[in-house]
């Protein structure tokens, strides 16, 4: 990778960079260019190749020392000349087979030659050039440690650790045996980007860092980023010289040579400064990483002076970072396995209860509820336009404008885990600094993206007390020849700082299963609505098979009916008839088969009325009811009755044709059962703020405006209040008060509470009846 | 009183039930027109029998709604798209005064819709008045083809 230009002009602007002429004069380590330093660490020697023809194009200029040429003589020349032909041809062949791109691999141990000791010979290519790099070897006469059978015990012993801390001592531990340096520590990143030593081993006279917490400058960002690419960088003398390439560029390109993969790539001053801070005299440290993301670091530190760690060991540590990286997560899932259980176990609880009660109110008032899961302080579901609220919580008005605040957070863009959290909420919503005591800490997750409905959890503020290596404020600089620059802090002391607006952090169990219940409640939801359509779909279907009922009612029960009134028709008719005892009962006969014919029709007409869409719209009584009295007829009925309204109706939200059938069904008993000569109807109302009291209504009727009609009747008892309304149901012979099917008030009665009104009476025999009633449509219904 | 003809007007009744059929045929003869009856007990027969009839030129088809086989709202969907048959009136007589019945038949094309009364004089009066209307007042199709049912 080629560190794009710094934006900042550098003193070095305009000639390549080199640790040795410039690295004192970086005033900012997010700028140095640390993947080119220009530079090897001296201990080791480094050849650049023409890969066509393995030509020299650039050389340490320690070259003399370790292959006993000095640098320039080699420049243009074949690699031969500075590691014999036999070298070459070694050479030639690794690079024909190996896969040495980016990847740099142990090709070959040089033999010794005059006073030059053995060299262990490493090779890649990067950028289109073969770069060699030549450094003691450790291999002996006496032979290796078997590396292969080491690493396989410390990867068993891995395996076995309950707790992502013991895994991580039994880490240190086993890289403090494999390299023999005095301290190895796992150095923890925090979400900030400050570090932590998590697990500690070391040499038992030395100082203990273990929990202490580091600022996030002293791992400054481009030496994160090399960390994303490598996995094991050596220091093995910090106070050890630098050889600078010669010549700095490469001849053939103009462009520094990119040194990311060296094992010899020269430290920054700030680094090598800050190791001295420490006393620490060699290092070697290796990333653990996550889905390309650093979790932490593997630091390996020496004190009693260099410390070459070979080829063959750097290759196992290198070897056993990336089972680290892989096995860590398992290892923190393993310690959270009970927890995850609880919470799933939990989680499904809440979805079957939610499922069974039809709606997710139960969240946060069943039990269990969202807080008998996660370990928080306080729940909240904004669903169906309200918050619904468990445990601590903010205000329903701090909700609502947190609610909004999530609106924008870019986490929720995510099409795979939207989900947001963290455990200092008012540094990133000021506002939230009112609820620290209850919400320093949230987790949210939406449960659909136009609705804005959210599922939160709140974790108290838990005032912390960090330990800090060394004041993390405190930024040393000294005098540098382009003025003060920056340099390492030199005081590792313990500081102590308490930190407010903090929770204690969420786990990526307790995410894990946030994300996991969501997914769970949507499905609900999308499982809801398709259970609705297909309880509409039901309905629909119903309907259909109450139509088909009506069909045969109407067809298949009528036309036998037709059958039998046309024989007695007929035999009537027939002279031969003559008994009429006989005519009498075929008489009854087709009487009896009319009256069924009615009944039917009352039927079909019932269901009709239960099932008919209502066209409801703004409707003036006092037509209704002038129509009414004109389709009954009343005016030319014997002894013409007196319909009175004494003060005009007033409109009503109603479907104007089965407001009519309503009236005429009560006007029509109204004139049919009364006996006085001069029958009387009344037709009024009472306002909704005048006295309802004398009325009798019904609760939930107040309120409304209540019509009513009153006649000078026969009266009802009051005991036969409640059968005058049921289906086919006559309190008179049936051809009394002029006959009819009983159908009429059962009608009356489902068109009021089709309009989702009421109907009721008072009575008074041989005086008069009083119907009232409400109409209470609903615009569309 | 009916006009002296000199061919008789052909009447293809689709009813299926006897009693129905019979009180057709009363108020046929009561009408007193020259009519030959072809009955056919279901929608298909009737159809087969009307496209047997259409060189005879049908003068009517009373047609009752359900029938087993191919009812009755099925023929006269088929009787109004086939050019042969097209212009024969159709009339309904059904028991049902279902709305959605009555919105279909017209829909389909049928000339006239009338629910059977149960009361037997009342269904036999319904009969002879649109016999005759159909055979006295109505101006029928003559035996020419029109353009569009070539």
């Amino acid at each position: 990778m080629i560190r794009t230009t710094p934006v900042r002009p550098t003193p070095w602007d305009g000639q390549p960079y080199s640790i040795k002429r410039h690295g004192v004069t970086i005033t900012n380590c997010d700028s140095e260019p640390v993947q080119t330093p220009g530079c090897v660490q001296a201990h080791g020697a480094m050849l650049v190749l023409r890969p066509a023809d393995l030509t020299v194009l650039q050389a340490s200029e320690n070259t003399d020392r370790l292959l006993g040429h000095r640098a320039d003589t080699l420049l243009n020349k074949s690699v031969q000349v500075a590691i014999g032909s036999d070298g070459e041809a070694r050479l030639k062949a690794f690079f024909a087979t190996e896969p040495t791109d980016r990847n740099p691999l142990y090709a070959f141990t040089l033999p010794p030659r005059n006073d030059v000791p053995p060299l262990d010979v490493t090779a890649h290519t990067v950028d289109g050039v073969a770069v060699v790099e030549f450094e003691a070897t450790g291999r002996t006469e006496a032979g290796e440690p078997d590396y292969y059978a080491l690493v396989k015990k410390t990867v068993t012993r891995l395996q076995s650790a309950k707790t992502l801390q013991q895994f991580c001592d039994l880490t240190s531990d086993e890289f403090r045996t494999l390299t023999g340096l005095d301290r190895v520590v796992i150095y923890k990143f925090h979400a900030d980007g400050h570090g932590e030593v998590f697990a500690e081993s070391k040499r038992a006279d030395l100082d203990p860092w273990l929990g202490l917490h580091y600022p996030a400058g002293d791992i400054p960002e481009p030496a994160r980023e090399v960390f994303k690419q490598i996995w094991v960088r050596p220091t093995p003398d910090v106070a050890g010289e630098l050889a600078e390439l010669v010549p700095l560029t490469n001849p053939d390109t103009g462009r520094p040579l990119t040194m990311t993969h060296c094992a010899l790539r020269g430290a920054s001053v700030m680094y090598t400064e800050y190791l001295e801070n420490m006393k620490v005299t060699a290092g070697l440290t290796m990333p653990i990483r996550r889905d390309g993301e650093l979790w932490g670091l593997i630091a390996c530190h020496h004190y009693a002076g260099p410390k070459h760690v070979p080829y063959q060991v750097r290759a196992a540590c290198e070897f056993l970072a990336q089972v680290v990286s892989l096995q860590y997560q398992a290892a923190e899932e393993r310690e959270h396995l009970v927890y995850r259980l609880k919470l799933d176990g939990t989680h499904q609880q809440l979805l079957a209860q939610a499922a069974r009660d039809g709606g997710l109110a139960s969240m946060t008032e069943g039990r269990p509820n969202l807080l008998d899961g996660m370990a928080a302080g306080g729940a909240a579901l904004y669903h169906h336009d309200r918050w619904w609220r468990v445990g601590t919580t903010p205000s329903d008005a701090q909700l609502d404008a947190l609610g909004e605040w999530l609106n924008d957070r870019p986490e929720f863009a995510s099409p795979t885990r939207p989900l947001y959290a963290t455990d200092s909420l008012a540094q990133q919503c000021p506002p939230a600094a009112a609820f620290t005591d209850v919400a320093s800490g949230l987790v949210a997750v939406p449960l659909s993206r136009l609705n804005r409905n959210w599922m939160l959890w709140f974790r108290p503020e838990t005032i912390q007390t960090v330990n800090w290596g060394g004041n993390p404020h405190e930024k040393p600089t000294v005098p540098g020849p382009h003025g003060p620059r920056l340099t390492p802090r030199r005081s590792f002391e313990l500081f102590q700082e308490s930190v407010r607006g903090r929770s204690l952090p969420w786990l990526a169990v307790e995410l894990d299963a946030v994300a996991r219940l969501r997914m769970l409640v949507m499905e609900l939801v999308v499982s809801r609505a398709e259970r609705l359509a297909d309880l509409n779909a039901d309905l629909t279907h119903s309907n259909e098979q109450l139509d088909a009922f009506n069909y045969v009612a109407s067809h298949d029960l009528k036309e036998p009916l037709r059958g039998i009134h046309k024989y007695a028709h007929q035999l009537l008719e027939d002279a031969v008839i003559v008994d009429q005892d006989h005519r009498r009962k075929l008489s009854g006969m087709m009487r009896l088969a009319l009256r069924m014919d009615s009944l039917l029709d009352s039927l079909l007409h019932f269901s009709r009325v239960g099932r008919v869409a209502l066209a409801t719209e703004w409707t003036d009584l006092n037509e209704v009811v002038a129509e009414s009295i004109e389709m009954v007829d009343a005016r030319r009925s014997e002894g013409p009755p007196e319909i009175v309204v004494p003060r005009p109706l007033p409109h009503a939200l109603c479907d104007r044709v089965w407001c009519r059938e309503i009236f005429v069904n009560l006007l029509s008993n109204a004139l049919k059962y009364n006996d006085k000569p001069q029958k009387r109807v009344e037709v009024g109302f009472i306002a909704p703020d005048e006295d309802h009291s004398r009325s009798g209504c019904p609760e939930g009727s107040a309120g409304h405006t209540i019509y009513y009609m009153r006649d000078n009747g026969i009266g009802i008892p009051a005991r036969h209040f409640e059968q005058i309304f049921k289906m086919f149901k006559r309190l008179h012979g049936r051809d009394d008060y002029g006959g009819g099917t009983g159908a009429g008030l059962t009608i009356v009665q489902k068109l009021i509470e089709r309009h989702h009104g009421r109907v009721w009476l008072d009575s008074t025999v041989a005086e008069g009846t009083t119907f009232y009633f409400t109409l209470q449509g609903r615009v569309g219904t | 009183m009916p006009v002296t003809r000199q061919t008789p007007f052909v009447l293809v009744i689709v009813e299926d039930s006897d009693e129905d059929f019979d009180t057709v045929q009363e108020a046929v003869d009561r009408a007193g027109f020259p009519v030959e009856v072809f009955r056919a007990a279901t929608g298909g027969d009737g159809l087969t029998v009307l496209r047997a009839q259409a060189p005879n030129r049908p003068t009517l088809v009373p047609m009752d709604l359900n029938t087993c086989g191919i009812d009755g709202r099925e023929a006269l969907a088929a009787i109004k798209v086939d050019p042969a048959l097209k212009c024969v009136p159709v009339v309904v007589l059904s028991t049902s005064a279902n709305p959605k019945d009555i919105g279909f038949c017209y829909a389909a094309g049928a000339n006239a819709y009338h629910v059977k009364p149960v009361r037997h004089p009342d269904h036999v009066r319904v009969l002879v008045d649109l016999l005759t209307y159909w055979m006295s007042r109505a101006v029928l199709p003559s035996g020419e083809r029109t353009a569009d049912e070539k």
